[in-house]
């Protein structure tokens, strides 16, 4: 029991190295969150193209690019990308958790393309008819119209990429980033025990995720009710 | 005359790939005429209605509106639009908006436009500076569309969503909304086919009354008692042609075509 104790001690308390972990922790935070706006972004422009070449057959080229995108992004392991832009395309820049925030955000963006496409599938066709026989153009339509509710439809789905996220970024310390994930190895360099550290850092992912399911649940139950009441944004037949 | 005529329409033609479903279609539509299209389904009466204002690209023909053919894939559809308004079967009222804001959407979008692009002029000289204000055009369009809100009685609804309106509620907002633009012409494609029985009279009320107000207007409907009062030409649609056309008494009372003998006997 003693010897437990000295142990978590040695792993949390001493030297104050509880504040590592909740240093790591933030950066594990923000890298997850600016790699989800990172990737929000290229997957709702991705979506968006692909809409409109649905719909208007323009954007032929542009279609054919986030395709290629998609494949290539989806079709490589996340870890070899994390190199390429922190030994090779980032080489000069030293700002490890910004490269690592980029990364993940464009490889998130391959993801929530598709989780938007379906966002932009389930609005109703006739919402693009209405906007441009009143003379509104398509980009004018889509901003006002088709985006906010494809963005609505797909939110619960585009939170939980932020909770993949903040997970699946454990691996940034590959290449030396501090997040919370390189932790654990650190303090075993200097106490040499794996056990406690690799607990503790368990237990802090674990509590964010479970905080931020909870987010999520929230954030569902309130879209439910206010379809049933008023401002349903689903599809309008 | 000739100047008469709002929309003048020759040769269209129209193709969804293989399927030809309008076949040199002509008719030329006067300001102020009550044009109602009817004839069975799959005749091409939404085909040719979504032509007019080139909703479908036309394959083939004309269509002069002011004159410029707006057919030609070079002219500007948007500014056309604006002046051509259109109702849906499926009301299609803007989902993530308010009733007002689906009314005041359009027409202080299009006028901010035109508000920048003239002080975009202005700043090289080439145009007067504008004297209008953002606030100014929001809070007039605001005014004029609790104004047509009042005249269909639902002024309170003006901050509901469209999910918590009625069908008849929805279509007579979707009429105003079009009506906010103060169009030229007003385009229906079957907008009481959608609605339960009791929520009809509202909505060709509504329609009447734009109709005794002299606005022009094109309509694609089955209910054959309104197209007889209201129509000044009935248009029988049959394969992707006209196959017959004139007043309602003479296609009602003495109908021509053996088809339209046909639909009528099905339909009245
Ligand atoms: N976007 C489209 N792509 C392919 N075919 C189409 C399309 N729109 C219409 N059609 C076909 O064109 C033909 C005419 O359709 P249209 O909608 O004009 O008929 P309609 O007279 O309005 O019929 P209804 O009374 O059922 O509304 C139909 O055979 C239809 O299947
Ligand atoms: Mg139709």
């Amino acid at each position: 029991m003693e010897q437990l104790w000295t142990r978590f001690s040695k792993a949390f308390l001493v030297q104050n190295r509880w504040k590592m972990y909740f240093e790591g922790l933030g950066n594990t935070l923000l890298i997850a969150l600016i790699a989800a706006l990172i990737g929000i972004t290229i997957g709702v422009v991705m979506a968006m193209v692909n809409y409109i070449n649905k719909k208007t057959g323009k954007l032929k080229i542009a279609t054919k690019i986030c395709n290629f995108y998609i494949t290539v992004v989806r079709g490589t392991p996340v870890v070899l990308q994390l190199m390429i832009l922190y030994f090779v395309v980032f080489a000069f820049w030293d700002n490890g958790i910004m490269i690592g925030a980029i990364t993940f955000g464009l490889n998130s963006g391959a993801y929530v393309a598709e989780i938007a496409r379906a966002g932009f599938e389930s609005v109703d066709d006739g919402q693009m008819e209405a906007g441009r026989s009143l003379g509104l153009s398509t980009w004018q339509t889509m901003r006002t119209i088709i985006i906010p509710q494809a963005v609505r439809n797909c939110l619960p789905s585009l939170f939980n990429e932020f909770i993949m996220l903040v997970k699946e970024t454990s691996i940034v310390g590959y290449v030396g980033i501090y997040d919370l994930g390189k932790i654990p190895g650190l303090i075993q360099s200097r106490t040499f025990d794996y056990l406690f550290p690799l607990l503790i850092a368990a237990v802090l992912y674990l509590v964010v995720v479970l905080a931020l399911t909870r987010v999520l649940h929230m954030i569902e139950k309130r879209m439910a009710k206010s379809d049933r009441n008023a401002g349903g944004a689903t599809n309008g037949k | 005359m000739e100047n008469n005529v709002l929309i003048s329409v020759k040769d269209l033609s129209k193709s969804f790939g293989e399927l030809e479903v309008l076949k040199s279609v002509s008719i030329d539509i006067k300001a102020g005429e009550k044009v109602v299209i009817i004839g069975a389904s799959g005749s091409g009466k939404s085909t040719l209605l979504r032509c007019l204002n080139c909703l479908e690209d036309p394959t083939g023909g004309e269509i002069i509106f002011e004159n410029e053919n707006i057919a030609d894939p070079h002219v500007d559809i948007n500014i056309h639009r604006q002046k051509m308004g259109m109702v849906f079967q499926q009301f299609n009222l803007f989902n993530n908006k308010t009733v007002l804001e689906n009314i005041t959407l359009a027409p202080v979008m299009v006028r901010m436009q035109k508000l920048r692009r003239q002080k975009h002029l202005a700043l090289f000289g080439k145009a007067e500076k504008p004297t209008e204000t953002k606030a100014q055009i929001l809070a007039e369009e605001q005014e004029k569309a609790m104004a047509l809100l009042a005249r269909i009685g639902l002024a309170e609804k003006a901050e509901a969503y469209p999910s918590t309106l009625s069908g008849g509620q929805k279509q007579r907002i979707a009429i105003v909304r079009a009506l906010a633009m103060n169009p030229k012409v007003m385009l229906f494609d079957e907008p009481t086919s959608a609605l339960d029985p009791e929520m009809v009279g509202e909505v060709l009320d509504l329609m009447k009354e734009l109709a005794n107000e002299g606005m022009t207007m094109a309509i694609v409907t089955h209910e054959m008692g309104f197209a007889r009062e209201v129509a000044d030409r009935i248009i029988f649609m049959d394969g992707g042609v006209i196959a017959e056309e004139g007043t309602p008494e003479a296609l009602f009372g003495n109908p021509k075509n053996v088809r339209l003998q046909a639909f009528l006997a099905k339909v009245l």
